[in-house]
């Protein structure tokens, strides 16, 4: 019992029942069928896009071009199948591509030249959003598939959306990789230490540029998803996620050095995050709260992990001391 | 082996000035209207205030962290300026300094929630970017102020030195001495430098490290609240859109300016007038892109391009240098 309070995700899951059993004890709307298609909805989007950032930040790195890789597969996939007629599954393919080569691009410069990935992804933010806007010259694209949109609204039973399939699989995939395998492990160290990683014979180049391809694949998954939600291809797509992106992982516990993430938390970060957004919305809050919220959310995580950080800190010492 | 080449030569400042010269040639041969004296003094009045962006960046960067908000912060203060002037009545003057203090504090509340909860001020800043953009626009209604004084307004408009010229940019050019003059000859700016460079080296020679990064961050609101004063005066209005949406529209040629000027991102060392060179090459490629007609879509592909190609240049040529002064 007391190793499961140590866990970052045993907190946040308390406050997640805590939280959901007051606020539908005050609204009961919140628990209906409805509201909950939404919330599960807002939550499978987000999900794809906190593990894409939360594995760069497993190396210690950021990656600021999330938003923009899946934006340009979005508007990619969707003007393959309406202008080129492609059929559903080559242009899901060339969108996961696009991911891959976007993400291959980022890791390979930030590792090769040793430059912060935080002004490579930014450079790269701006040339994938500036193909993005140059290619579809702010129109969207309306002319999606029928399979497509069914995917993206139809539910299985209840009020569970066929969408959530997709992120549930990742976040399990993403648990095993960062938990089960060595691939993980090492990006964990390499996150941790760069140099004893290095010492240890762990290849820098092969850590690094798969911990980016994996974020632009995510970032890929993430911008497709988004267009079977909307049902079009609009150039503005992934524009908003740079803050959730961060918020959900920082919420989880991750420690922005590398070396520390926790996925369970992550996934747990982003459902806290959703239900608080979409409390502020039934209790009919400006929608601008709802970013100051968040502003906020992500500076009391930082201070409770601190404060955390701290007393395991002074606990370490009394045991040296004994 | 002798070394004949000037050491100013080597260094990155050189590099962008010939660079500048380049681009400007290029454009006058190649496009009309860009020696027209419209055109120069529309650049003049961007330039301006990319460089007090850069600059404002730069001073962050110094403590090897960033300032994300740095944009919400800027347009923040311009819109509480706006209130000032227009809602209050206070006297223009005054309302400067208010606008002023008002942006150091905002860049205290960055400062401080980094020093004291260690965790990387890119975490600190994106959080309050969203709150102070998100109170911004509560408290603001997304209303702007459009009947600001004509004393001010007329400020931005004004034209100088046979109408080439606009006075805003001298005033960036002067914020710029002052800054290297602050950074190479007063106690503080050695001191803010050494905090920078090696935290704790500094630290045990009796420097407040927390104090100086506190410092850097008051300094970043402080000129992010002048780009936004400068940007009211430009425009005619304090309007919460005019840096774009959580004020990212700042970002890029925030960081393009330092980064290509040559501050390092660890932190520890800054280039003022490399800021500034940067910034002036920057808005010199921005404009020469839409006078060229590439397109205005392509134009930010291009500006990630040329981040991406200055970064790798500057690699490049810190290799360079290196291996030179290894063989003499």
């Amino acid at each position: 019992m007391s190793n499961l309070l140590k866990k970052d995700w045993f907190g946040l899951g308390l406050v997640i029942i805590l939280g959901s059993i007051i606020i539908s004890f005050f609204k009961p709307a919140f628990v209906s069928p409805f509201n909950l298609y939404v919330l599960m909805l807002s939550v499978s989007l987000m999900l794809v896009v906190a593990m894409s950032q939360m594995i760069i930040i497993a190396i210690g790195q950021m990656n600021l071009s999330v938003g923009a890789i899946g934006g340009l597969v979005a508007i990619s996939f969707t003007g393959l199948m309406e202008v080129y007629d492609l059929s559903i599954l080559p242009a899901m393919f060339i969108g996961l591509g696009i991911g891959i080569i976007c993400g291959f691009i980022n890791g390979y410069i930030t590792v090769k030249t040793g430059i912060s990935a935080f002004i490579i992804t930014l450079a790269t933010l701006y040339i994938f959003k500036g193909m993005n806007l140059g290619i579809t010259e702010a129109q969207p694209f309306y002319e999606i598939p029928e399979a497509v949109k069914y995917f993206g609204n139809a539910k299985i039973f209840g009020p569970i959306p066929y969408l959530i399939i997709i992120p549930v699989i990742i976040t399990f995939l993403m648990w095993v990789l960062m938990n089960r395998t060595s691939l993980g492990r090492y990006m964990l160290a390499y996150g941790n230490n760069v140099q004893s990683s290095e010492l240890m014979g762990i290849s820098s180049t092969k850590i690094v540029v798969y911990a980016h391809i994996i974020s632009g694949l995510l970032a890929a998954i993430g911008g497709m998803l988004v267009v079977c939600r909307l049902q079009l291809g609009t150039p503005n797509i992934g524009d908003s996620w740079l803050l959730p992106s961060f918020a959900a992982p920082v919420i989880g516990g991750a420690i922005l050095a590398g070396g520390k993430v926790d996925v369970i938390a992550t996934a747990f970060g982003v459902i806290l995050v959703a239900i608080i957004s979409q409390t502020l919305v039934i209790f009919k809050i400006d929608p601008f709260f709802v970013q100051i919220f968040l502003g906020f959310m992500i500076l009391i995580a930082v201070f409770i992990n601190r404060y955390r950080e701290y007393r395991e800190e002074r606990r370490n010492k009394v045991f040296s001391n004994e | 082996m002798k070394n004949k080449i000037p050491d100013f030569v080597k260094t990155n400042q050189f590099g962008l000035l010939l660079l500048v010269i380049v681009f400007i040639l290029l454009f006058t041969f190649t496009t009309d209207g860009f020696s027209s004296r419209f055109n120069i003094y529309a650049l003049s009045r961007v330039v301006a205030i990319d460089i007090m962006i850069g600059l404002a960046m730069m001073v962050v960067i110094l403590t090897g962290g960033l300032n994300l908000s740095l944009g919400a912060l800027g347009v923040s203060a311009a819109m509480f300026g706006g209130w000032c002037m227009e809602s209050m009545g206070i006297p223009i003057s005054i309302s400067i300094v208010l606008i002023l203090i008002f942006g150091s504090f905002l860049g205290w509340i960055n400062g401080y929630v980094t020093v004291k909860t260690g965790v990387h001020s890119f975490i600190v800043t994106l959080a309050t970017m969203s709150i102070y953009f998100g109170f911004m626009t509560l408290l603001t209604e997304a209303e702007a102020f459009r009947k600001l004084p004509e004393a001010f307004t007329d400020f931005g408009s004004m034209k100088l030195f046979k109408k080439y010229i606009s006075p805003l940019l001298l005033l960036s050019i002067l914020t710029c001495f002052i800054l290297y003059y602050l950074f190479k000859f007063t106690d503080l700016g050695r001191k803010l430098i050494a905090a920078g460079a090696n935290p704790d080296a500094a630290e045990l020679s009796g420097i407040s490290v927390s104090r100086m990064f506190i410092y850097c961050h008051m300094l970043s609101g402080f000129l992010a609240a002048v780009a936004g004063i400068m940007l009211t005066a430009r425009i005619g209005a304090a309007i919460p859109s005019m840096a774009g949406h959580l004020g990212f529209d700042w970002l890029l040629p925030a960081f393009l300016a330092p980064v290509i000027g040559g501050t390092l991102l660890s932190g520890g060392k800054v280039t003022v007038f490399g800021t500034m060179l940067g910034a002036i090459l920057v808005t010199l490629i921005n404009n020469g892109l839409y006078l060229i007609d590439v397109g205005e879509f392509w134009v930010r592909f291009f500006l990630g391009l040329i981040l991406l190609f200055a970064v790798l240049l500057d690699r490049a040529r810190e290799y360079f240098t290196s291996k030179n002064s290894i063989v003499s």
